[in-house]
């Protein structure tokens, strides 16, 4: 039985809609990453997965539960790190954490345990008793994991975890949910940095407008685009004759894998070694002064440009 | 159960942690009765109407009047016997005190000498009552004392205790019971009241911060059900409430050593018209976006009710169409009910009708607040 099916889930705000009939399904014990831009809809999706909006249509589905029917019993089963952080300010961490193992049926011994563990892992053991208003963001961040992982979830749904987190922290925040993710807790990431999904996932979900446009490994994925890598030869402009680089592009490619945009021609390949030297060539053969050449390795940022034809992040 | 007691718990930290709300619920009442109460204490109220039926016109009764009026604490007025009937049932007269044509005679069949029309027993009517048996308890000795001698001797003896300060210890002993106390107290009441639902809509709208600041959304995905929530939230702001009150009425206790009538009827009726008011911030809550709006329509809403409710001045003073439009709004019920209770005349008609006009308001209330507010 998986541990999360998603099928055909749609959700519209009056006239727009923010996620148009998505289905995936997670595994247990997987890592599974949502990875898309901003306003992609991934929020929209946690959310109803996590039973907070209820679904325009479609189906969810936790092991044998029925989430849109009876969400309580799901719950019991997730632990939710929202996007925002989602804390009583003017509380210490430890009531925070407190009280968020509280709603999820903890006390006592077992959650004052549960309580030191958590501030263990989160690094915030020292600063348990000071106000989250007088922590930093990215302490706040943590504590806002923290008070999702109190009651061991079997499903860790995390939305953007580490958004406006120093890079130190951010790799502790990483590891640790890599190392739940190996003690055997399923993990559903969000997030529009590529890295950290390619660290964590398992298995990766693109969203863009709403859709889930390509879910796969992270192998799979790459070889759908026919795992190209792209060759970035920035250029000087004063040099730039357009309509001659382009004639002289479109004969060395003809299949037209390549573009061309102010400074920079980007050309997909799956072998750039084997082309590099002639396209150097053609290019200064057009009079165009070239000051960089960079070799990308196919990764889900060109999978994503692939399948869009944008940038994930501008 | 747990998690309902944890939010109240979280609920009542959060809020004596915020010094406004502290500021609001204890500071701004106290003051309020503390300076207002003063100037009703020093200043001379309107004391509460008892008027004399004379059913013969002997020297003894004009002599029996004058001892009368010698307690200021009441207002005396000689009417006919119709009127005074007339004046009481309307409650413009506090009693009536009907003089019998002939005392000897009373004393000789062993009759109180006074009759007293009243309507309800309020404590100005007990005062009144105290001092009614003392005068008659005089007149009796001085009619037994006068017996041997001549008809004239009777009236001189009661024209002598009137000249004289015996009386006056009756009125040392009946001050602390002045009719103008329950006026003073219902005021003390009534600030409470305001600044109770300044506070509690305050803090029923907190419910919008949490739902911006995102701990409402994780309540909602918690385990923890739509009643453990409501019931947390209401439960919290209703034992705020209480705690407001008891600290106000346990400090007025103190300052004006004033009394709340019968604990046993105030404590119900108390506790549902926090309720009421609990279920008024409720319904700010469910029907604007932001604790801004919150505040703004409640501050308007609060002020102008509380007017017309009666919280600022006794309500028999606006005009008649002001006391039918009144009718709409909880605080003169709440009002209403608090002075049944306070003045002690405990009418169980008129308390029943407070109630269940409170009643009819708090579910009302609850209702639309529910109803408003986003379990989302
Ligand atoms: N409550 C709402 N009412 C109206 N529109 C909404 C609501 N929530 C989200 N949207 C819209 O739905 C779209 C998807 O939003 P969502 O928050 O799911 O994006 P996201 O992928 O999580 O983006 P981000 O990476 O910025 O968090 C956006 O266009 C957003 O404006
Ligand atoms: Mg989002």
């Amino acid at each position: 039985m998986s541990m999360l099916t998603v099928q055909d889930l749609q959700k519209s705000f009056g006239k727009f809609e923010a996620v148009k009939g998505v289905s995936f399904t997670v595994e247990k014990g997987e890592s599974f990453g949502l990875l898309g831009p901003n306003g992609a809809g991934k929020s929209t999706m946690i959310n109803m997965i996590t039973g907070l909006y209820p679904p325009t249509s479609g189906e969810i589905h936790m092991k044998d539960i029925d989430v849109i029917k009876s969400p309580k019993q799901a719950q019991k089963w997730i632990g939710v790190v929202p996007q925002e952080i989602a804390l009583y300010q003017s509380m210490s961490a430890r009531e925070n954490l407190r009280f968020w193992g509280r709603m999820y049926d903890l006390s006592g011994n077992s959650l004052e345990k549960s309580i030191d563990q958590v501030l263990e892992i989160i690094g915030l053991t020292e600063r348990a008793k000071d106000k989250v208003e007088t922590f930093s963001g990215g302490m706040k961040r943590r504590v806002n994991i923290g008070a999702a992982i109190l009651h061991k979830p079997e499903l860790l749904i995390m939305d953007e975890p580490t958004v406006g987190i120093d890079p130190q922290s951010r790799n502790h925040i990483l590891e640790t949910v890599k190392r739940l993710n190996s003690e055997g807790m399923t993990i559903i990431y969000t997030s529009h940095y590529m890295e950290e999904v390619e660290y964590l996932c398992e298995r990766i979900g693109i969203v863009d407008y709403g859709q889930l446009i390509a879910s796969g490994t992270l192998r799979e994925l790459r070889e759908s685009i026919g795992d190209h890598s792209r060759i970035f030869l920035t250029i000087e402009k004063d040099h730039l004759s357009e309509e001659k680089l382009t004639k002289s592009l479109l004969g060395f490619f003809p299949e037209k894998n390549f573009e061309l945009q102010d400074h920079q021609v980007m050309v997909f390949h799956k072998e750039p070694q084997l082309i590099l030297s002639d396209f150097i060539q053609l290019v200064t053969q057009t009079g165009t002064k070239i000051t960089s050449v960079n070799i990308v390795e196919p990764n889900l940022e060109s999978v994503f440009l692939h399948l869009t034809g944008r940038k994930l992040r501008d | 159960m747990l998690k309902i007691w944890t939010i109240i718990s979280i609920r009542l930290k959060e809020f004596f942690k915020s010094p406004g709300s502290l500021v609001l619920m204890f500071v701004m009442p106290a003051l309020f009765s503390w300076i207002f109460g003063g100037i009703a204490v020093n200043s001379e109220q309107s004391k509460p109407l008892v008027n004399i039926v004379l059913k013969g016109d002997s020297k003894v009764n004009t002599e029996i009047v004058k001892l009368l009026k010698k307690d200021d604490h009441f207002e005396w007025k000689m009417e006919s016997r119709s009127q005074a009937e007339k004046n009481v049932a309307e409650q413009d007269a506090l009693a009536a005190v009907v003089l019998p044509a002939d005392i000897g005679e009373r004393v000789r069949v062993k009759k109180p000498i006074f009759d007293v029309i009243v309507q309800r027993k309020s404590e100005d009517y007990l005062a009144l009552s105290g001092f009614l048996e003392g005068t008659a308890a005089l007149v009796v000795q001085s009619y037994q004392a006068t017996l041997q001698f001549e008809d004239e001797a009777f009236p001189q003896v009661l024209a002598a205790i009137t000249t004289s300060k015996g009386v006056t210890v009756e009125k040392q002993m009946i001050q602390k019971d002045t009719n103008n106390l329950v006026e003073i107290n219902l005021l003390f009441v009534g600030f409470a009241i305001m600044f109770m639902m300044f506070g509690l809509s305050g803090a029923a709208s907190t419910i919008l911060d949490e739902r911006i600041g995102g701990t409402w959304g994780r309540m909602m995905v918690s385990p923890a059900s739509k009643l453990q929530i409501s019931l947390g939230y209401l439960l919290a702001y209703f034992c705020m409430g209480w705690i407001q009150l008891a600290v106000l009425m346990t400090t007025m206790n103190l300052l004006f050593s004033t009394t709340w009538g019968k604990l046993l009827y105030f404590i119900p009726f108390a506790s549902l018209v926090i309720l009421c008011v609990v279920g008024f911030g409720l319904m700010i809550a469910g029907i604007v976006k932001t604790k801004q709006q919150a505040s703004a329509i409640s501050a308007v809403l609060i002020v102008s009710t509380c007017m017309l409710g009666g919280v600022y001045w006794p309500i028999d003073v606006v005009p008649e169409v002001m006391q039918k439009i009144a009718l709409a709004v909880p605080q003169t019920w709440a009002m209403a009910g608090f002075k049944e209770i306070i003045s002690g005349s405990l009418h169980t008609g008129t308390l029943m009708k407070d109630l269940a006009a409170l009643l009819g308001f708090t579910i009302l209330f609850m209702f639309v607040g529910f109803r408003g507010i986003k379990f989302e």
